[in-house]
């Protein structure tokens, strides 16, 4: 399927998959090649809602600089892709709109909360999309959907035109079935961006095709996962050495606090940033001015916000408040510099920390409206690691369960090592058969 | 009583605190606006160079200690003027802390903090009850100085401002456009629970706004009752106080790090910017160095500071006495006229210079002075000061009294020669030239 | 947790909750809170902990410039007379 034919079944494609909110184009003389981009980046031409009703009718007037970037580079933005609302979740169903299902089992999850994007990655062809990462919202759906998935530094992509989730966490990844393409791709959208503070204390980020030698395995990491996951990532272990890699089982007793660190970083930042949205100047705006000015901007977060959003503006509310903040807000603060430490203290041994990135094959639908919000969190126990320490991180498909659902490892590097990521997936790519979800249209 | 400070001035930078947008009057409602100040979704804050660099010297010129490495902080609150529902402020890093400012030279009002924020926008009420918001406000930087409650009254509060004013416009050179630029937050408390009187602007109100505030918690003490710890607004037609509805709680602001701008390890910089120094910190030393009386030095200084650095040049030139005779005197009377003419202090040195050598008389130089700082000619400032000395020489030679006082130390004395020459001149000499002649020539008799 | 408490927080948050739904996130949000309590184990550190790479002196120059249009970004918005629309100030 050409891109041309892509653009003209986009609908048809979308009918079965719903991995997009807003899409559409036509191929134009300038058009190079097609992207996609998750509904949190500005865009101008397509609604931005970033999963949440609350933002309906937003059309932005300016493209997030990624975007920017990949267009100069001559691509054309073809849709805008479903999420969990504000990117709060890791199944994509917190998506006021629709939910992206899964290329290789329709019943099941692409993973969250760039489930659009990863949907997109797997089925359309030779095509790459913009992910935002959190908590583990790019590695996720792309182990989930059997994609490539990169997250670079937190700082190495401008976050100009990002929908805050935790802006201290929050970084632009890509995804694609084609490892070849990230490293094409993610040279177009690093680099200083006056308009992004985080952006600016960046080294150059240089391809040089180095190879990660060795890797720290973290014994945490195997624990608690399912055996199909344990077994596809103990053969990937074995193939990483048939490459010629060192593996070396360690200890990372650190990593056990990130994620209720995580959390309260995330939360705590979210609940901050979400309070804007108030029923003025932008996204929905119907309501009664006459109402004193509490009761409309309550009216407004109480019918517009998902259960979910609810949740984590409640939690990060209540950690950020005068009285919990140091146990909580500050703590987390405190804890996520411990964790970065402990990455270093690998660094310096190993070139990289490998572990599965999810530890169970997307789930069913019905079993994930069963899942208890604990439950949920913890699915992320083995992505929110490198995403609270600002290190880059990678998915590559290494396995398939019994039904033929994608398993992932995750490659972690120190701050500013992307290369090493990149040269990982194209050198993996080559020895290990990635298989692709049949197209149903 | 107890009163302390929390005072919000404007910086006078030309683009806005973290985006680009220009801070010079608008055409119209929310047209220097952009995604950033208008807080819009995916938008970020940088911070204005400019904005930390004002920030560092009202530091300094409040005598704080300047942090090394200071950052931002969200406080989150919704009302109608503020686009992101947070404000970027300093909560547990502000940019200097633990000054004290000497109010009059004399009593210190130790400060808590200064620290760095943003203004909101501005709102209006419409006749059917919703509001109008106007962004062009947002995002302007603002500098924000607390006190410790160490004010004893609302005149000490009044004068503090008025000193405290008059250090920053010249430090950050704030144009003179009035007072209105800056708003305080008044805290007092008459016996043990303060009150807390919001968003009053100007010094005037200030003073206003604190008399009653004072005298409502005196009553209610007289009375037995209690006072309530609470927010109050000031309503500047009726000049009262009132308790604002709204209870506003710091556990509600819920502050965390602003992690969009990053930190600012601002040693260097800190080192490398110097300040003026302040027109308070100029009277004491003019005061104490010259040893002239320290209402002669805060004359001086609040005319103009560039007329006390003109005394200081002809006091280094020619001694302090003269520099008190002419500068005090006839320099003075015209500096206004010749400030606006824009000439250099070159020429009123070089008439000084004549008059030292011997060239000239001390009536000569008068008149020579008046013809180089206003542009009239010498004969017009002759013919001027000729009839202006004339009348005032008769009026002294027929009462004798008048001098005899002055001399035993009353200076009001010469308050019935300035009465008398206004009235009979009607209108043709300026006050200021009245008044440089009496005391000159008065003084001459002693 | 306490419900009061998740009351408090629900109306600064300014999110209206019914009873059901109080019930409902006070309890979730006492079995994140129990998950959370590892945190008061963990060791403390001494650093910066705003950003995770280290993000200092980002400044911009003091020059104005717009480069939107301001009709173009009020072009969604509710106004009148170019002022934005905006709830009873109360």
């Amino acid at each position: 399927m050409s891109d041309r034919d892509t653009l003209s079944k986009l609908d048809k494609i979308n009918s079965v998959y719903g991995m997009f909110h807003d899409f559409g184009g036509e191929w134009t003389d300038d058009t190079e090649f097609l992207f996609s981009a998750k509904d949190n980046l500005t865009s101008k031409g397509f609604e931005t809602c970033a999963g949440s009703r609350i933002l309906e009718g937003y059309r932005p007037a300016f493209d997030a600089t990624a975007i920017a970037r990949m267009k100069e580079a001559g691509g054309q933005l073809i849709g805008k892709t479903n999420m969990d609302e504000f990117g709060f979740g890791t199944f994509s169903a917190n998506s006021a709109f629709e939910v992206p299902k899964n290329p290789f089992d329709l019943g099941r999850s692409c993973g969250g909360s760039s489930g659009g994007s990863a949907c997109a990655a797997a089925v359309l062809e030779d095509h790459v999309s913009l992910g935002v990462s959190t908590g583990g919202s790019v590695c996720c759906p792309a182990s989930f959907c059997g994609t490539y998935g990169i997250v670079p530094t937190y700082g190495r992509v401008s976050r100009y035109g990002l929908i805050d989730y935790g802006n201290s966490l929050d970084k632009i990844g890509l995804l694609s079935m084609d490892p070849a393409k990230l490293s094409e791709y993610l040279p177009v959208i690093s680099g200083k961006d006056p308009k992004d503070p985080t952006s600016c204390v960046q080294p150059e980020l240089r391809i040089e095709h180095r190879r990660i030698s060795s890797v720290a395995v973290p014994r945490e990491s195997v624990e608690g996962i399912s055996d199909s996951v344990k077994k596809a990532f103990t053969d990937a272990l074995e193939s990483l050495r048939s490459m010629g890699v060192d593996v070396e089982y360690v200890d990372m007793p650190q990593l056990k606090y990130a994620m209720p660190a995580y959390y309260v970083l995330a939360t705590s930042e979210a609940s901050t940033n979400l309070a804007r949205y108030c029923g003025m100047r932008y996204g929905r705006q119907d309501g009664d001015l006459s109402l004193g000015f509490d009761d409309y901007f309550t009216s407004f977060r109480t019918e517009y916000f998902g259960d979910e959003a609810k949740r984590r503006i409640l939690l990060g509310t209540y950690t950020r408040m005068e009285g919990f903040r140091d146990r909580y807000y500050a703590k987390a603060l405190q804890v996520r510099m411990g964790v970065i430490d402990a990455y270093k203290a690998q660094f310096r041994d190993h070139d990289a920390v490998l572990t599965p990135t999810m530890p169970f094959v997307s789930p069913r639908f019905e079993d994930i409206s069963a899942m208890s919000p604990v439950e949920n969190y913890k699915a992320d126990f083995l992505t929110i690691p490198p995403n609270l320490a600002g290190t880059p991180h990678l998915n590559c498909p290494c396995g398939y369960d019994g039904d033929g659902m994608p398993i992932g490892m995750q490659f972690v590097t120190d701050h500013w090592n992307e290369d090493l990521l990149l040269t990982m997936a194209e050198d993996w790519d080559r020895q290990f058969e990635v298989r692709h979800a049949e197209v149903k249209v | 009583m107890k009163i302390g400070l929390e005072v919000h001035v404007q910086l006078p930078t030309r683009s806005k605190m973290f985006c680009s947008c220009p801070t010079t009057d608008a055409p119209a409602p929310n047209t220097h606006v952009c995604p950033v100040c208008l807080g819009m979704p995916g938008s970020r804050p940088v911070l204005n160079r400019q904005a930390l660099v004002y920030g560092i010297m009202l530091a300094k010129m409040l005598g704080c200690k300047v942090a090394d490495t200071t950052w931002f902080s969200r406080k989150t609150y919704f009302y109608p003027d503020m686009s992101k529902s947070v404000q970027i402020t300093q909560y547990d890093h502000p940019i200097g802390e633990g000054g004290v400012v000497y109010l009059n030279g004399k009593k210190p009002i130790r400060i808590t903090r200064i620290h760095l924020e943003e203004d909101p926008g501005k709102t209006r009420r419409t006749a059917e009850g919703s509001s109008l918001v106007d962004y062009n406000r947002s995002g302007i930087p603002l500098a924000e100085i607390v006190t410790e409650p160490d004010i004893a009254s609302p005149e000490e509060a009044r004068e503090f401002l008025a000193q405290l004013i008059a250090d920053i416009k010249h430090t950050i050179d704030i144009p003179d456009d009035g007072e209105r630029s800056i708003r305080c937050d008044c805290n007092i408390s008459v016996g043990k629970e303060r009150c807390e009187v919001k968003n009053v602007t100007g010094l005037k109100n200030a003073e206003r706004a604190l008399r009653y505030e004072m005298v409502r918690q005196i009553k209610i003490l007289k009375a037995g009752g209690k006072i309530e710890r609470e927010t109050r607004a000031f309503d500047e037609e009726r000049g009262i106080t009132y308790s604002a509805r709204k209870k506003e709680f710091e556990a509600d602001y819920g502050y965390i790090d602003e992690p969009d701008l990053g930190i600012f390890r601002i040693k260097e910089l800190v080192d490398s910017v110097s300040i003026k120094e302040s027109p308070a910190k100029m009277t004491q030393r003019l005061s104490s160095q010259y040893g002239i009386d320290e209402k002669k030095a805060k004359q001086l200084v609040s005319t103009s500071v560039n007329l006390a650095q003109f005394f200081e040049k002809v006091a280094s030139a020619y001694g302090t006495q003269e520099a008190v005779r002419w500068v005090i005197g006839p320099v003075t009377a015209n500096w206004k006229r010749f400030e606006e003419r824009g000439g250099g202090t070159e020429a009123v040195l070089a008439v000084l210079g004549k008059f030292a050598d011997g060239t000239i008389t001390d009536t000569e130089c008068t008149i020579e002075l008046k013809s180089v700082m206003t542009g009239e000619s010498a004969a017009e400032a002759a013919a001027q000061t000729d009839d202006l000395e004339k009348i005032i020489s008769g009026y002294l030679d027929a009462n004798p009294q008048i001098v005899e006082d002055y001399r035993k130390g009353n200076k009001k004395a010469a308050n019935s020669v300035i009465g008398h020459v206004m009235k009979s001149t009607g209108g043709k000499y300026s006050s200021s030239d009245i008044v440089e002649a009496v005391t000159r020539i008065v003084e001459s008799r002693i | 947790m306490d419900r009061d408490v998740v009351a408090r927080v629900a109306r600064a948050a300014h999110i209206k909750l019914t009873d059901d739904e109080l019930e409902r996130y006070s309890k979730d949000l006492a079995d994140i809170l129990d998950y959370f309590e590892v945190l008061d184990e963990a060791p403390g550190h001494e650093g910066v902990g705003v950003n995770p790479v280290e993000v200092t002196n980002i400044l911009r120059d003091d020059v104005p410039g717009q480069e939107i249009d301001s009709t173009e970004l009020l072009r969604d918005m509710k106004t009148y007379e170019n002022y934005i629309r905006g709830p009873k100030l109360v």
